[in-house]
């Protein structure tokens, strides 16, 4: 009786774990040379929808949602997003990407919006063949010696912005020390590093602190400040953090001015006395040719406030859904045509000239806008 | 030495320690009377910082606001203070009362319940940007006190007072009141207090009150003086006030206000000199490290905290 009761209970584990690797299977079936039916087919976005940098993704996804319309009314397409939040968590990354790897009914991913989620996710996009078009990840790791086969981002790199930011600090702030403040996270480390690196070459001398992504308070970061620095430049993700950083400097009587990098680029978070802040794509606000297209989403978005990240993120959109509509020629498409498809792009940018992608999955050619904030409105200077 | 410097730090610390005492009171009223860990409290804390937000909101704007800045500034607290409050309430009556002849396991684990519901909650009523006060538009930062190279905002200044008074209030309370008596009372032995005539049920749901209530209140001070607030702000202040009211020994009311200042410096200095005491080794960003690093030589060298008394059991 007891052999049969444990003859029986093996045999039900055995066939319970048939059972779960066979689903595990069907779950990861979705290959480079997966066919989709080309009617209903969705861009899954990876960003930050919730957290500290859940401006920034809002603000893409809304993007995204008013690319998509736009280009479904215009073509007759039925694109659909899917939102994967990452919550600005490298962990909660991977297992969005594992969701979309999954789903067959996923053609291109739209991101993910920050460097350390392309870390974490690439190799499963690769692995399945899902080609990751990003508006914002900036770290140059993610396309030098193409760790990512499938990673393309329409956005410059770091490898661009830290020496264009160590050209602004030294030269046109003239400034002689500087406090450079990362974040402690694989977007900030590596660019507060070049920067930190760049300047000490121009004989700046430089001093180097850390905060916490969700810290609110720097005043004891401030007190460490000397009056003699001119610039302190923040590695941050979030904009609110720039600018109470640079309210407290202010608050402790400190001269010097924050420059914010990409991350804090948003006019309705970052808003000091005076401020500069560098961003991977021109403000559209400031470009007379695209006032159509920012009336256009204004309308859809019942005003919402926007900087760069959004137009950035509809711009990776439009490459993405101009692959796939090219790889549905045939009304059927596979991963990897999509992913050709995407390395020849060369469609007109929302920003002038065209998007074309380098070997590497850079675009070309392209550079940092910076911007100065004077009582929280940013006017452009370089 | 740099003297500039350590002042400049310590009136840091004093601010944050003050929020941090606020929070610590109330974990320590709590655990003080029903012996539970209110994992939820500092999600109270945030929720406390939203109430302030939507006063600042509904009186027209840090910007341009419809009354005095002082009255904007009373108002929030009273919202957030008798919102929060009557939030604990409801938290004791729904999560805890039901469990209280429970194993302990079970009301820690439903506080961590109240911790993710409420967290949800706001996330899905005002979304997930970091909302801002603007205090810095309320109130200019370069107005204050400003003595040699020291310079103190005036919302600083009022944040500190607003903790010390109200600390003062709660230590008058409990020892000058019939109130405070019933909570003392309760505390020390629940069913004996019963016995001698004490309402302990509404003992225990104004201990919530005003322990949520004085949470309420350090929500509208830190959104006040740091700016920034989110729906997740509430596990950093539950934490550090969590570590505050241990160090300082929990379920006594003074060693919470001694525990918030302590760690409240403890943070500060930590990143203001961490870097000159490793001699670069470490930098600010690992502040943490000296904080906890405290709470656990608090544990082994003296685990009922400063001002706790051991605890002694008949046998």
């Amino acid at each position: 009786m007891r052999k049969g009761l444990i003859a029986a209970s093996l045999g039900l584990l055995a066939a319970a774990m048939i059972a779960t690797s066979a689903l595990a299977r069907s779950e990861a079936t979705a290959t480079p040379a997966q066919l989709a039916s080309c009617t209903n087919v969705s861009l899954g976005f990876v960003g930050p929808l919730t957290g500290p940098a859940g401006f920034l993704g809002q603000e893409q996804i809304s993007w995204l949602r008013f690319g998509v319309q736009k280009y479904n009314r215009a073509s007759g397409t039925r694109f659909k997003v899917v939102p994967g939040d990452t919550e600005l968590k490298a962990p909660v990354a991977r297992t969005v990407a594992r969701r979309f790897v999954s789903d067959r009914k996923v053609m291109a991913v739209i991101g993910p919006s920050e460097s350390q989620a392309v870390r974490v996710g690439g190799n499963l996009y690769e692995k399945a063949g899902l080609v990751a078009i990003s508006g914002s990840a900036t770290a140059v790791d993610l396309t030098k010696g193409r760790p990512y086969t499938t990673f393309f981002r329409v956005n410059p790199n770091d490898a661009i912005q830290a020496p264009q930011i160590v050209g602004f600090v030294s030269r046109n702030l003239g400034a002689k020390n500087v406090v450079v403040i990362d974040s402690q996270d694989d977007y900030s480390i590596p660019l507060a590093s070049a920067i930190s690196r760049g300047l000490r070459a121009r004989n700046v001398t430089v001093s180097r602190e850390s905060v916490s992504a969700d810290d609110t308070d720097f005043s004891s970061i401030v007190a460490n400040v000397g009056n003699e620095v001119n610039v302190v430049v923040f590695a941050t993700q979030v904009a609110s953090a720039a600018n109470t950083l640079s309210n407290q400097l202010r608050e402790q009587g400190k001269k010097a001015v924050v420059f914010g990098t990409d991350g804090a680029y948003s006019p309705s978070q970052f808003k000091p006395r005076l401020g500069y802040v560098s961003v991977f794509a021109p403000d559209l606000h400031f470009d007379r040719s695209a006032r159509g297209l920012v009336r256009e989403y204004n309308r859809y978005s019942k005003n919402r406030s926007f900087g760069a990240f959004g137009p950035a993120t509809y711009m990776a959109g439009l490459v993405a859904m101009n692959a796939i509509t090219k790889a549905c020629a045939n009304g059927q498409a596979t991963r990897s045509e999509v992913v050709t498809f995407v390395r020849r792009t060369n469609i007109p940018s929302i920003f002038g000239g065209t998007v074309r992608f380098s070997r590497a999955g850079d675009p070309l050619p392209t550079r940092f806008s910076f911007y100065k904030v004077t009582n929280g409105t940013y006017s452009p200077v370089g | 030495m740099d003297w500039d410097k350590l002042v400049q730090l310590l009136v840091n610390g004093v601010t944050l320690g003050s929020v941090y005492a606020l929070v610590a009171l109330g974990f320590s009223m709590i655990y003080g009377i029903l012996k539970l860990l209110n994992l939820a409290h500092g999600d109270v804390v945030m929720v406390g910082a939203f109430i302030g937000w939507g006063v600042i909101g509904w009186l027209g704007g840090a910007q341009d606001p419809n009354v005095a800045v002082w009255i904007l500034i009373v108002l929030m607290l009273l919202a957030a203070m008798v919102g929060c409050g009557f939030l604990g309430v409801a938290i004791e009556r729904f999560a805890y009362r039901p469990l209280r002849r429970a194993p302990r396991i079970a009301p820690l684990i439903s506080a961590l319940g109240v911790s993710f519901f409420l967290q949800n909650s706001v996330l899905l009523l005002f979304g997930a940007d970091f909302r801002s006060y603007e205090a810095f538009d309320l109130v200019d930062v370069e107005v204050g006190i400003s003595w040699g190279p020291l310079n103190v905002w005036i919302i600083r200044i009022i944040v500190i007072a607003s903790a010390f008074v109200m600390m003062a209030g709660l230590w008058l309370l409990v020892t000058r009141t019939k109130l405070g008596k019933a909570m003392r009372a309760t505390a020390f032995d629940r069913e004996a207090a019963a016995m001698m005539g004490v309402d302990v049920d509404r003992v225990i749901v104004k201990t919530f009150f005003i322990g949520s209530a004085l949470a309420g209140a350090a929500g509208v001070l830190v959104g006040l003086v740091f700016g920034s607030i989110n729906h997740f702000m509430g596990f950093n202040y539950g934490l550090k006030g969590f570590t505050a009211a241990v160090v300082g020994g929990i379920g006594s009311i003074p060693g919470a206000m001694f525990g918030g200042l302590f760690i409240g410096l403890a943070d500060a200095l930590s990143v203001g000199y961490i870097e000159d005491f490793t001699r670069g080794r470490l930098g600010s960003a690992f502040s943490d490290l000296v904080v906890f690093l405290i709470l656990i030589v608090f544990m082994l060298v003296r685990p009922q905290g400063i001002f706790g008394k051991p605890e002694v059991k008949k046998v």
